[in-house]
């Protein structure tokens, strides 16, 4: 269980996250919508303990994240995929994988190699194992970064706006993955532009708008008339959002 | 009657001066390069007290001209210390002195060009900070930092001569007495010239070649 209470997070006076409580169960697909600057990847900066809180406190299956000395085991609950994909540029795609696992978890390396054949097979990128991000397309390096995640067996994703630097066919190739990942029941926090994905793999829709949770409700009664939608807010988001 | 001629001696004192200025030069880059990367090591770990001590003392060291170091050192150290410090003792402090401020300030640079999510990314997959340098930070910031780390060796190299003022028997000495002797100026001086480009190329093209195999990742392969 992820869980957030009452987390606040100022950059000087302006303030990103106000007061946000959630809870992330095992077996949970969360999607987070809202616009540009709303604090979705502040939300997953916090929970991956790379900002200081403000307020309030995120632990992770009952590791602080912000007690130094818990905020080890907390990551390691936690695989994170990035918007630029953040890939290491001087290692290739197998080397990209096995570091965590074999540096972390000191898997063996012959072991942790197979598994990351494996994962880059189960992924289409079995023949790009010995190519530099350098040489992967955009949707490719983003592939990469979701092995790279999953190497380290996390009992949660976080998915950071994961497509957003993609252009629309290296969005699907990654989306496809993800809706795989969502099937086999892994558990995924998914910070996303993509309103109409979110809606076909998500348990649950949380918006936030200007760093306040506006909505947390199961994903059809997000999107029912009565529910989400009735908050002119989140009504205007999602019509401006498929107009684009 | 002055013996003007050159004779053989001349090539062994030639030799010798060549050693010294050699060996004065890689001792120097091998102590000055640790002591820089142990001054960056501070920094990257933001220790207390002795990260900002060494961040200042290199920042003297790189804006005072080496020859009033050298003289500091040779003249006033052994004053100080009330010990005596032999010509190359003094040479060996000042330059390695020199070369580290001047590491530490291409390390730094080097580190704060790796972007700050390589960083972050490896912290986040749970790597300790002093694994993240060793795997991520350190194998990027080589590839930035030897271009100008190989412009900062030629330049150490020509610097060296500068010890000869103390006494130090080095290519530049050895020159300037072959100077006084033969009295031919022009021949002593660009064979001194010579040797000191041969050995800059020489330099150049080894961290040129290092750099490449550092850099092997960002070539574009094809895909």
């Amino acid at each position: 269980m992820i869980q957030i209470d009452g987390v606040a997070k100022r950059f000087g006076a302006n303030t990103v996250l106000d007061g946000i409580d959630l809870r992330i169960a095992p077996g949970e697909v969360v999607s987070i919508l809202g616009a540009s600057g709303s604090g979705k990847s502040t939300l997953i900066r916090c929970i991956n303990g790379l900002e200081k809180l403000d307020g309030g406190t995120i632990s992770v299956d009952g590791h602080r994240v912000d007690d130094p000395k818990q905020l080890q085991l907390a990551r390691r609950c936690c695989g994170t995929v990035f918007q630029l994909f953040n890939l290491y540029p001087h290692m290739t795609a197998l080397q990209n994988i096995t570091l965590a696992p074999i540096e972390v978890l000191k898997v063996p390396r012959r072991q942790a190699e197979t598994e990351a054949r494996e994962l880059l097979a189960a992924v289409g990128l079995a023949e790009r194992a010995d190519a530099y991000p350098a040489q992967l397309s955009g949707g490719q390096r983003q592939r990469v970064g979701i092995c790279r995640a999953l190497a380290m067996k996390p009992r949660y994703l976080l998915l950071d706006e994961v497509t957003s630097a993609l252009d629309p066919e290296m969005t699907a190739e990654v989306l496809s993955i993800l809706a795989r990942l969502a099937e086999s029941g892994t558990t995924m926090l998914f910070v996303t532009h993509e309103i109409e994905f979110a809606r076909h793999i998500s348990s649950r829709i949380v918006f936030l708008d200007q760093g306040r949770l506006l909505a947390d409700l199961p994903t059809d009664r997000f999107f029912a008339a009565d529910g989400g939608l009735a908050q002119p807010r989140i009504a205007q988001f999602l019509s401006k959002m498929s107009k684009s | 009657m002055r013996y003007a001629d050159f004779t053989h001696h001349d090539l062994l004192l030639l030799l010798q001066g060549l050693g010294v200025s050699v060996a004065l030069f890689v001792a120097t880059t091998i102590i000055g390069s640790i002591i820089g990367l142990a001054w960056a090591m501070l920094r990257y770990y933001r220790t207390p007290l002795l990260a900002p001590l060494a961040a200042a003392v290199a920042e003297l060291l790189k804006n005072s001209p080496v020859l009033v170091q050298l003289f500091l050192v040779f003249f006033g150290l052994p004053v100080l210390l009330e010990t005596d410090l032999t010509p190359v003792q003094a040479a060996l402090i000042t330059l390695s002195g020199n070369t580290a401020a001047f590491v530490y300030v291409i390390a730094v640079s080097a580190i704060e060009s790796v972007g700050r999510e390589q960083l972050e990314t490896a912290r986040v997959f749970g790597l300790s900070r002093w694994q993240a340098l060793r795997r991520i930070v350190a194998p990027q910031a080589a590839a930035f930092g030897f271009g100008p780390l190989a412009g900062l060796l030629v330049n150490q190299l020509q610097v060296t001569s500068l010890i000869s003022v103390i006494g130090v028997v080095d290519l530049t000495k050895a020159g300037a007495i072959l100077n006084v002797r033969t009295l031919k100026p022009f021949i002593v001086w660009t064979v001194i010239g010579v040797l000191y480009y041969l050995m800059a190329r020489l330099i150049a093209r080894s961290c040129a070649r290092v750099e490449t195999r550092l850099r092997a990742h960002s070539q574009w392969k094809g895909l």
